[in-house]
This record gives C-alpha cells, sequence and structure tokens, in this order.
C-alpha cells in the first residue's frame, strides 16, 4: 500500500492543518523532514510513496526535491516545472505572456543603462524586483531616475550577473486580489489591504472576504494552468480602468491569513487533490 | 538570412564563430547582451533566423534562450541545453533517465544529512557546486575532516544554490579525461585532456591532445548531448578504472580554441554549418 508524503522543513499552521485532514481521510500519509533527507539519484527508494505535496518554505529546496522524486517517478505536487517557473518572475512573465494572461509590462535587462532605459521607456514609478524570491523582499517602487539608478546599483554590486526585473507600476486601489488554485478550481478569493505599495500579508497585509467572480475564476485558472497547473495562489491586481491583471504566482501558498476571511476548508481541498492525483 | 550571437565579450572562439558566418557570407550580427532591454511581451530579435549564443554567463544565456523560445528563434543551444547543463542535478537526473552511464550521485539539502550521505557512499568523494564552471568549487573529499569543514564552508558562503549539496563518487581516472564535441547529431571530435591535477580541466592547464572517436565514444556523446537537449556540447567523459566510460558533465557554451589543431577539426565551422541548416529549416 503506498502513501502519501508531505516534505516540509518548518511545520507551519498550514502543514498542520495538512496533516490532520490527511488523518481525518484515514490514508497512509508520513511527515518528512527536508532536511533529513538524502536523494540516491540511482535508486528507487522513494517508490513507497504515491505522491508527496512539497510545503518546504525554501524554493531551492522544493525544485531540487521534486525533480529528485520525479526522477524515481514519485509524483510530487507541486512538479518541478511549476516550481521552476513559479519561483522566478521571469519564467513567470513568460509564461504569462505565451498564454496571453493580462499582467504588468515588464522588462529584462542585464546591465545599468539598459535597465535605466527599460524604467524610462516605462514611465516612472517602476518597479524593480528580484527574479528569485518571496514574501517581498528587496522589491523596490522607484519614482524617478536616480531611485531607480541607486536600486539599481545597489542590486548589481550583491550580484554582479542579477538579471534586472523592471515592470510598469500598477496604481492599485490598496489592495490586490490573491486567489488559490486547486487542480482546476479557484477554491477561494481574498483581497489583502495594506497601506504600502506591498499588499504581502507577511509584510502585514489584512484580508477580506472576496466573492470568486467569473473574471476572478477564469483568470486564476487561466494563470494556473499557464504555469503547469497544481496547487498555486494568484496575485491579482486591480489597475485603475478595473482590469485585473496577475502579478505573482505562488507554488507553497500559505493561507492562514485567508483562513479569517473564508469558510473554505482550504487544507482539506488540498488533500483532497493530491489523494485524486496519487490514485 | 540573418544570424546573431549573443556574447558580452567577443574571445577567439566568437572570433571564429564571426569570422566563418562570414565566409560563408551570412549577415551576421553581434548581439551584445548588457546593450539589451528586452519587452516581455514584446517580440525583440525575431528577425533572426537563428542565434548563437556565446555568452560567458549561464545566468544570461539561461534567461535569453528562454526569451528566444518565446519569439520563436532557434538557439543554438537551446534553452533546455542551457537550462540542463548549466545545472548539474538536472544534467545527473537527465543522463539517468536516459540510461547513460554516470558516476554515483546523491543530493542532500542541510549539511548534517550530507555529511551521512558522504559517510555512506566512502571516500573519497567529490562536491561540486549545482552551478558554476571552468572546475571551480570542485572538491575531492578524501576524510570526514575535510568534509565537515567544507560542509561548513559550503553553509557560510550562502546563496541559494550551496545549501543543495551535490555528491559524487570519486572516480580513479587515469590522470586524463576526454571531452568530446557534439553539433546537431554529430560527434565532431573528441580530445584528452591530462593533468597531474585530479581536475582536468583546461581552464585550470590541463594539456590536450586528440583523442580519436571510437564508435564506444560516439554513441555515449550523441545520446548525452540528446538526453540535454542538443545543440553544440561538450561532453565530459570519465575512464574508470574497470574500462567503463562515465559521463560527468556537460556544457552547454563549450570553449573550443585549444582543441582545433590536435583534432585537425574545424570546429567553428562546422557549428556555423549546423547553425545555418537550423535557420534555414527555420526560415522554410
Amino acid at each position: 500500500m503506498k502513501k502519501i508524503g508531505v516534505l516540509c522543513s518548518r511545520v507551519r499552521i498550514e502543514e498542520k492543518l495538512i496533516l490532520q485532514r490527511l488523518r481525518e481521510r484515514e490514508v497512509a500519509f508520513e511527515k518528512i523532514d527536508v532536511r533529513k533527507v538524502v536523494f540516491d539519484l540511482a535508486a528507487t527508494d522513494w517508490s513507497q510513496y504515491s505522491a508527496i505535496l512539497i510545503r518546504c518554505l525554501s524554493q531551492t529546496n522544493a525544485l531540487y526535491a521534486a525533480r529528485a522524486l520525479e526522477l524515481q517517478g514519485v509524483t510530487t505536487v507541486n512538479s518541478a516545472r511549476v516550481i521552476e517557473t513559479c519561483g522566478d518572475k521571469i519564467l513567470t512573465t513568460l509564461a504569462l505572456n505565451e498564454h496571453d494572461i493580462p499582467n504588468p509590462k515588464t522588462f529584462v535587462a542585464f546591465d545599468k543603462e539598459s535597465a535605466l532605459a527599460a524604467a524610462s521607456a516605462l514611465d516612472y514609478p517602476a518597479v524593480i524586483k528580484p527574479p528569485v524570491g518571496s514574501w517581498g523582499r528587496l522589491m523596490a517602487k522607484a519614482n524617478d531616475s536616480e531611485a531607480a539608478e541607486a536600486v539599481i546599483e545597489h542590486k548589481l554590486s550583491m550580484d554582479g550577473d542579477t538579471p534586472l526585473y523592471i515592470q510598469a507600476y500598477i496604481d492599485k486601489p490598496g489592495r490586490d486580489i490573491r486567489s488559490l488554485v486547486v487542480g482546476d478550481e479557484t477554491v477561494y478569493a481574498v483581497y489583502r489591504h495594506a497601506e504600502h505599495w506591498i499588499t504581502n500579508t507577511a509584510r502585514g497585509g489584512q484580508t477580506t472576504s472576496l466573492a470568486v467572480t467569473p473574471e476572478i475564476d477564469q483568470l486564476s485558472r487561466a494563470a494556473a494552468e499557464a504555469v503547469g497547473g497544481g496547487i498555486v495562489s494568484v496575485d491579482l491586481m486591480e489597475d485603475t480602468d478595473g482590469r485585473l491583471l496577475v502579478n505573482e504566482i505562488n507554488n507553497t501558498p500559505e493561507f492562514h491569513g485567508a483562513m479569517e476571511s473564508t469558510d473554505v476548508d482550504i487544507a482539506g481541498k488540498m488533500v483532497d487533490y493530491v489523494l485524486r492525483i496519487s490514485e | 538570412m540573418k544570424i546573431g550571437i549573443v556574447c558580452s565579450r567577443v574571445r577567439v572562439e566568437e572570433k571564429l564563430l564571426i569570422a566563418a558566418l562570414e565566409e560563408r557570407n551570412a549577415d551576421c550580427d553581434r548581439i551584445d547582451p548588457r546593450e539589451l532591454h528586452i519587452d516581455l511581451a514584446g517580440d525583440q530579435l525575431s528577425e533572426y533566423e537563428a542565434v548563437i549564443v556565446r555568452c560567458l554567463s549561464h545566468t544570461r544565456a539561461y534567461y535569453i534562450t528562454r526569451w528566444l523560445e518565446s519569439v520563436g528563434v532557434p538557439a543554438i543551444s537551446p534553452h533546455e541545453t542551457v537550462r540542463v547543463c548549466g545545472d548539474k542535478l538536472l544534467t545527473s537526473a537527465a543522463l539517468q533517465e536516459a540510461g547513460v552511464p554516470n558516476p554515483r550521485t546523491k543530493l542532500a539539502l542541510t549539511p548534517d544529512a550530507a555529511l551521512e550521505a558522504i559517510e555512506e557512499m566512502g571516500y573519497p568523494v567529490v562536491l561540486k557546486p549545482l552551478t558554476g564552471s571552468w572546475g571551480r568549487l570542485l572538491a575531492r573529499v578524501n576524510d570526514r575532516d575535510a568534509a565537515e569543514a567544507l560542509l561548513e564552508h559550503k553553509k557560510t558562503l550562502g546563496g541559494y544554490q550551496h545549501s543543495v549539496v551535490y555528491i559524487q563518487e570519486y572516480i580513479e581516472k587515469p590522470q586524463r579525461d576526454i571531452r568530446s564535441f557534439v553539433v546537431g547529431d554529430e560527434t565532431i571530435c573528441a580530445i584528452y585532456r591530462r593533468s597531474d591535477h585530479w581536475i582536468t580541466n583546461t581552464a585550470r592547464g590541463g594539456e590536450i591532445s586528440n583523442c580519436p572517436v571510437t564508435p564506444e565514444i560516439d554513441t555515449l556523446s550523441r545520446t548525452t548531448a540528446k538526453c540535454v537537449g542538443g545543440g553544440f556540447i561538450a561532453i565530459d567523459i570519465l575512464e574508470a578504472p574497470d574500462g567503463r566510460l562515465l559521463v560527468s558533465e556537460a556544457n552547454h557554451t563549450p570553449e573550443f580554441r585549444d582543441c582545433i589543431d590536435p583534432t585537425g577539426v574545424d570546429i567553428p565551422a562546422k557549428v556555423v554549418d549546423y547553425a545555418l541548416k537550423i535557420a534555414t529549416e527555420n526560415g522554410d
């Protein structure tokens, strides 16, 4: 009898709930500490798992664990491809554009002068983001070329090889929308409010409930599909014309903030999806 | 026919490629990645029938080839090759899936787990950074003291990828390794790289001589090239004491200036003819 694995590092509220739902479903499962695992690339020692839900905090660990597990034929949620695409904003934007999904205009450059040319082509304010990273870290809103120049210089002095990701600033109404897609279902959507332009809940944004409109539903599922499906959260922004734009997609969604504003059993939905695809 | 060649520095290799393109009367532009600002919803570079990507930086090659894929321009080497060859775990996984013999490899995500994996594999082992080239930061680990010290250094180095430890069995090779060059579906030549140091990389002073392309080297090289994504690739092959040939790495932007004379093969001509063939197929 094969079992379900949950690969995690720290067990947060999300992981506790996921493990609890697995227990309630009375299926064989195991919590696996990513810090203890070793993957032997020539072995098949993970074949007792029918599927593994990847919930580790480190994007790098998630990606390599997924690839090593796939090598042994174990289904992972999410797949290595989804993790790779969501973990990299350049890959995400390209995937969205290739699927004609509305998103903010974005440039990539590899040099200060070219990056500044991109920022002026977008007009200020412009947002400069690290292509790899999460929780809103190192995101910069540059209101003029002096700020852009200073930010770019700092980024390049941290890592001279970093690509520069420069995006049009969207003047959103003090909030953004986060939806969660599980398989082909948009299971919830919430507003995240913040005075700050970064509405990330990890930075103190408050959530309120929001009905999943057909537009949110369609856009969220299309975005999830563009990056390869699975379980992902989608950040949407409303621009000044009321249009919805996809901002980012997260492959290890946190949902403790959303739990305050939705009655949906999020962990249960996730677990049922993993059970479904493990068959 | 318009061919682009992406490079920030024009080294000997790029000069030779440009000269070969000019000899064939191909319309060739050098594209400096530092001068690009790519609108990710635009169609920049789509006027090229094919682009030879020769960036020193793996990161730049990675994103530029991905971009070229998005606008439908074939890259040499293609994005998949750059992606897989640029990451040792992805390379090992691709080799393993294709059944290509390669050294035994383990992956651990913390120093403690890594130490356990190393002890289980037995000394000596080789630790390699997942990304990087020219033999940098390769470590041959002969005992536990060395393992402990290196794992602590890796941890302190920080960065995303140093937290992942790639552990490989050490192959006792005869003071040389083999590097073969594949262009498209052809193994065009191979060299021996000889060195007293266990790292036989020519960037570290390895000495080069011709290595005849045996049917075994040919098959192994072409199978490897195919499983990592194809294009223009150099493949590093180790000779194990039992005579087996093991593929250790594949390189998506090989240097070749010192391999032309020993092998007598006009490598840039082969690459350019391949690029022109791809460009023609794309134009049709």
